[in-house]
């Protein structure tokens, strides 16, 4: 990913010599160039297109946004009762990321995400120790996290 | 025995580029100074060509699928449309027109019918080349 980058850039360089247009708007336009030749040749390189990555990059953090939206809501309905209805606890959750930095990243955005925060990560790094404010079913939990989260960081992280 | 042409590869996927980029820029400056359709065809085809030394005629196929003679036959068919435009409108075979306009990122360009015959002209210099190349080094 980052030699198709550097090398969009350095695309971007050459063709400001070639049209002699040293400004913004010739490095704009040989970028776009250079996007288009690497899209056409893009078999060419062992990895992705890169865009596809900055297109999972985005998408995760308007998933974030969303998430973040829905469980604030849910935890001020909790706040509100007049009752105490919610029932806490921990789970374990087994996750598949390998690299630290995903473990990381997956770590933050379930504690950012409110109603969940994790306590700590098992010493092999496979499980997740998640402590919950309202757990009604620990499978329905793990899926959701695995099917939103998990599958938008692996999205990013794939080669 | 096959030999390991890693410096050979590496280079190509540099080199492929700045020779593609430099073909759009003599393609593109065709009208006020030096290129054209006709250079900026050989040149993208030189590039292709440089890809055919480094990989075989199978890979740069997976790489770029156009089918040449396709490409060749819809150039022809751009600059024969060019031609017509002016027909259609009720004037010479082959005038072409132009005008100002302003465009974003570039600004106030030139917009030239002439661009279009000379497009036709470059995919067909590109197909003609690839296909001559490619039916003499393809060994069926």
């Amino acid at each position: 990913m980052a030699v198709q980058i550097l090398l969009n850039v350095f695309l971007a360089l050459v063709w400001m010599f070639l049209s002699n247009t040293f400004s913004g708007t010739g490095f704009i336009i040989g970028y776009l160039l250079g996007l288009l030749m690497l899209y056409m040749m893009r078999h060419m390189f062992k990895s992705r297109f890169y865009l596809h990555r900055v297109w999972a990059v985005i998408k995760l953090f308007f998933l974030f946004l969303k998430e973040l939206w829905n469980a604030n809501v849910d935890v001020v309905k909790h706040a509100m009762k007049p009752h105490i209805t919610m029932s806490p606890a921990f789970f374990a959750y087994p996750t598949e990321l390998t690299a630290d930095w995903e473990i990381t990243l997956l770590s933050n955005l379930i504690t950012l995400t409110p109603g969940t925060i994790v306590v700590h990560v098992s010493d092999d790094g496979k499980t997740l120790y998640i402590h919950a404010i309202d757990l009604e079913d620990v499978d329905e939990a793990i899926d959701s996290i695995k099917n939103s989260f998990e599958k938008a960081i692996v999205e990013v992280t794939r080669t | 025995m096959k030999l390991n042409n890693v410096i050979m590869r590496t280079m190509t996927q540099m080199v492929f580029f700045i020779i593609f980029l430099f073909s759009i820029h003599i393609f593109l400056a065709g009208h006020f100074a030096p290129g054209g359709g006709f250079v900026g065809g050989l040149l993208m085809s030189c590039a292709i060509v440089l890809l055919l030394i480094t990989f075989d005629l199978k890979t740069v196929q997976n790489l770029l699928p156009i089918n040449y003679m396709v490409l060749t036959a819809s150039g022809l068919a751009l600059a024969l449309l060019t031609a017509c435009i002016s027909a259609f409108a009720g004037e010479a075979f082959f005038t072409h027109y132009f005008d100002y306009f302003t465009l974003p990122l570039l600004g106030k360009t030139e917009l030239h019918t002439a661009m279009l015959f000379d497009t036709g002209v470059y995919l067909v210099v590109v197909g003609v080349t690839m296909i001559i190349i490619q039916s003499i080094g393809g060994d069926e």
